[in-house]
């Protein structure tokens, strides 16, 4: 999670600074989700992402730099094509994409092969609770029910639609929206990595042992505007601070934990951030060392 | 795929489709079928008959009418190292599932720097059998304008199956269009059926053909109405006039330099579409002649005119090109010479 940090924090000053000319979108305050991904995710399995997706593709094992690179505008993971919102590793089985929604359908195709090449790999579908008022989402939930698809759909809650809140997008509560398909829905606490990877480990179960599709809704707060540059005028201040207070800080919740029992103690809590801090620096460096992408290529790709 | 040729005039196109498709998948097990009717129906147009009783659930599925969910659930196939093909049933119904066409299908590829590949074949029904305005269009042009798709239209039953087997072995995404006068007419009751062999070689992506020389005038068309402009061909041809006919086979990739070929040795060019006018496939064919031979020869297209395709027999006539509308329009043009 203190990677995770820092990664959207190196990435942010970025985008100040003008290295990054094109629109971003951070997951700031939502690590735990990805922090409780990353001992659950194996060979084989597949993550579709969302518009926010860094923080999963760190989990799933995509180069963190090539990563950047991308994210940098450089000849990255994608060759300077997809940009930090498209972001396709099929080594790693991670792909993004920024259309809300849509990468449910996807998922259930990725499940699809999965079920039929007769592994015990699944994939994950990312969410966020905007996505759930979406069509795709429904129709794709309706299909992996029918077909007992091994996909998890994981709605990543944190409450807003860009400016919109939940309570005016979204009838009735998120859960509802597998159950209406007889698709195991559960809620956490997503600033909670160990509740969250709970939750997130129950439904994977399911899918692994192919009994089918589950969904999970994880409350979390995103710590930045929905993009770098939004003013960010629709949360109260007061909302704000609850929120991102140090009792509900995924990082500090975890900290504490760590601490009381005694696992760690607080200089090395320290020393931890700062490595992470160093990590960062060390993978900026080298990311920032890859060239521009060729403008003669510019042209490729369009097909195989 | 040794049927005789006697046997082959009684069969219709659509049967013939199914046939490859069985013959493909018996080949390869990668390749999935889904969409909506077609396993136990086989389709609404019969174009996946047996499929189902050949291959079973694992691999010939009917879906729920969600077009968003199969058509994207193809495209995570595919990446996943399947072969989908899907069947939209009418092209009409692209409109809910465009995202997963336009901005998932058809970039994926391209957002992944070449990483990802997404070889699924979208085969679907165009034109108008009296349906009206939201199951008649052919919307070739509208897939055409987005990179990354491939748009294949074949003109007769031959080269459907040739196209088809060339689309299942593309590594793209390629819409396929069958007309529904094709698909549903007794191949030995078309106007023109004379290319039946070899049904078992895939054609060439991108490769258009000519199906008649002359040099008074051109004639350019793909799918059904090519059908049309060899009637036409045979009518002008009566009267004195040596008609050339370009069946383009693919709107994309548009083979451009036999366009380029065809409209430099013929005196004037007639572009037939069944699609709407604007920004459309006579446009295109018209711009890309132009560009290469600038104002030599007189061009002009004969097209559906932007109206939703409307319902009574008499109206629809009125928008749809004929035989007889073509040869009307290269009189015309040719008058002008």
């Amino acid at each position: 999670m203190l990677v995770m940090r820092a990664f959207e924090e190196a990435v942010g000053e970025a985008c100040v600074t003008g290295e990054i000319h094109g629109e971003m979108h951070l997951a700031t305050g939502q690590e735990a989700i990805a922090a409780a991904l990353e001992p659950l995710l194996q060979r084989g399995d597949v993550v579709v992402s969302t518009h926010r997706p860094h923080l999963h593709a760190l989990a799933s094992g995509v180069d963190p730099v090539a990563m950047l690179a991308e994210i940098l505008e450089r000849d990255g993971l994608c060759h300077g094509k997809g940009g930090h919102m498209h972001l396709f590793d099929p080594e790693h089985g991670f792909m993004s994409n920024g259309i809300v929604g849509a990468g449910a359908p996807m998922a259930a195709g990725y499940a699809f092969a999965q079920l039929r090449e007769g592994s015990d790999a699944i994939t994950l579908c990312v969410l966020g609770d905007g996505a759930m008022n979406q069509g795709a989402f429904f129709e794709t939930a309706n299909l992996a029910a029918l077909w007992r698809l091994p996909v998890v759909f994981l709605c990543e809650d944190n409450g807003y639609g860009i400016s919109v809140p939940k309570a005016s997008a979204a009838a009735g509560s998120l859960v509802s929206r597998g159950e209406c398909f007889g698709i195991p829905a559960a809620e956490c606490d997503g600033s909670d990595p160990l509740a969250t990877f709970e939750a997130i480990g129950q439904a994977f179960v399911r899918a692994r042992s192919r009994i089918g599709p589950s969904l999970v809704v994880a409350a979390c707060y995103r710590y930045r505007g929905h993009y770098e540059g939004d003013l960010d005028r629709y949360r109260s201040d007061e909302e704000k601070a609850a929120a991102m207070s140090d009792s509900r800080d995924p990082i500090l919740r975890l900290s504490a934990v760590l601490l009381q029992q005694g696992i760690v103690d607080s200089d090395e809590v320290d020393a931890l951030a700062a490595d992470a801090r160093g990590q960062i620096d060390a993978w900026m460096a080298a990311a920032r060392a890859r060239d521009l992408p060729s403008v003669e290529f510019v042209r490729e790709s369009v097909f195989v | 795929m040794t049927t005789e040729l006697e046997t082959l005039q009684a069969l219709t196109t659509s049967r013939l489709i199914s046939d490859v498709l069985a013959d493909e998948m018996a080949k390869d097990d990668r390749i999935v079928v889904f969409g909506e009717d077609i396993a136990t129906m086989g389709g609404v147009f019969g174009a996946t008959r047996q499929l189902h009783r050949a291959f079973g659930d694992d691999r010939v599925r009917d879906t729920p009418i969600s077009e968003t969910a199969f058509v994207g659930l193809a495209v995570g196939a595919a990446q996943a190292g399947l072969r989908p093909i899907v069947e939209l049933m009418f092209v009409d119904f692209l409109g809910v599932c465009f995202d997963q066409l336009a901005n998932q299908m058809a970039k994926n590829t391209y957002m992944s720097g070449g990483r990802v590949r997404v070889p699924v074949v979208v085969r679907t029904a165009v034109g108008s059998i009296g349906a009206a305005a939201q199951h008649s269009q052919v919307l070739s042009a509208t897939f055409a304008h987005i990179p990354g798709l491939k748009v294949v239209y074949p003109s007769t039953p031959g080269d459907a199956c040739r196209l088809l087997r060339a689309a299942i072995a593309d590594e793209n995404p390629v819409i396929f269009l069958e007309h529904k006068r094709l698909l549903m007419s007794r191949v030995g009751k078309l106007p023109y059926a004379d290319d039946l062999q070899p049904l078992d070689e895939p054609a060439l992506i991108g490769q258009a053909r000519m199906l008649r020389e002359g040099d008074d005038l051109l004639l350019v068309s793909a799918g059904y109405t090519v059908q049309l402009a060899m009637l036409a061909a045979n009518e002008l041809a009566a009267e004195g006039i040596s008609v050339g006919v370009l069946d383009l086979r693919t709107i994309v990739p548009l083979d451009r330099a036999a366009l380029t070929a065809a409209a430099e040795v013929s005196k004037a060019v007639l572009v037939v579409d069944e699609d709407y006018r604007d920004f459309g496939t006579c446009s295109e064919v018209m711009a890309s002649i132009s560009e290469a031979l600038g104002h030599r020869a007189p061009l002009l297209g004969r097209h559906a005119p932007d109206v939703p395709i409307p319902a009574s027999k008499v109206l629809e006539e009125a928008v749809l090109p004929s035989a007889a509308s073509i040869a009307r329009s290269a009189r015309n043009l040719l008058g002008r010479l």
